[in-house]
């Protein structure tokens, strides 16, 4: 819990690289808690918002004492973003689906970084054919500033082109990695 | 999935979206067009994608922490 303090003091004095370290620790857990809201609001926009309230919140924060206490409270928050951008789209009417998707389990723990998914993933990366290859280095390149319309534009290919061989690369990314036994579906870690 | 319906899912997989006037994040364009069934692929695809994102970051950083750690530091 001290490296907990640490980073929160860190965050709330402006460190935006001990922000990146702790949101990159809590993503996947945060992403998994959004997983019942799925089919009712982007996920990734909920997520990006939850996490820039959290920047926002940090200066103020009262830690609980208790461990994950930040974590926890985005859990919280990103249910609460979603939940008003479910209503925003007028969808409130539906109730009983509402309240399934907040009584869905959490999970709430950070993850560590997996060394032998860094090792094979790498590896798998230096086998993709050359277009995939170079769709898949414009999205990782790009930090998800730019649409991927300016992406292909960027290749000097039509946007569903440059899609996909950015599916090409993906799957074969993941195919690579079953190969190796590393299988990344469906789980948080 | 329809091959239409692939091209969309493979745009909601990107970590780039839109703002608001306000600074909110805006949903994709491409996620609105997809079906329940399409949406619910789109989440897991990105779970997956952000996991490789991750591992293949010398900083362990996915597209969506970099997409914020860049707005954060303009």
């Amino acid at each position: 819990m001290k490296e907990e303090l640490q980073t929160l003091g860190a965050m709330a004095s402006g460190d935006a690289h001990a922000f990146a370290r702790w949101a990159s620790s809590v993503e996947q857990p945060l992403r998994g808690s959004l997983r019942a809201f799925a089919a009712s609001v982007d996920t990734e926009a909920v997520l990006q918002e939850t996490l820039l309230r959290i920047w926002q919140v940090a200066p103020r924060f009262t830690h609980d004492g208790k461990p994950n206490a930040l974590l926890r409270f985005a859990m919280r928050t990103a249910r609460n973003v979603a939940v008003s951008e479910w209503r925003r789209q007028g969808r409130a009417d539906q109730q009983e689906a509402l309240e399934q998707h907040l009584s869905a389990e959490l999970t709430i723990a950070p993850i560590t970084p997996d060394p032998h998914l860094r090792e094979q993933i790498v590896k798998c990366r230096e086998k993709l054919p050359g277009k995939p290859k170079v769709a898949l280095e414009q999205r990782l390149v790009s930090d998800g500033t730019e649409d991927d319309g300016v992406l292909a534009q960027r290749l000097g290919m039509s946007l569903n082109t440059f899609l996909q061989n950015f599916t090409r690369a993906r799957k074969f990314l993941k195919e690579c990695l079953e190969k190796a036994g590393i299988h990344l579906d469906g789980e948080l870690s | 999935m329809t091959p239409e319906d692939e091209l969309l899912l493979e745009q909601v997989t990107s970590a780039h979206r839109e703002r608001h006037a306000d600074g909110s994040i805006r949903s994709h364009p491409a996620w609105h067009d997809l079906d329940e069934a399409g949406r619910a692929e789109a989440f897991e695809a990105t779970l997956t994608l952000r996991k490789m994102e991750a591992a293949l970051d010398a900083d362990g950083h996915s597209a969506t922490v970099r997409a914020l750690l860049n707005r954060l530091q303009k």
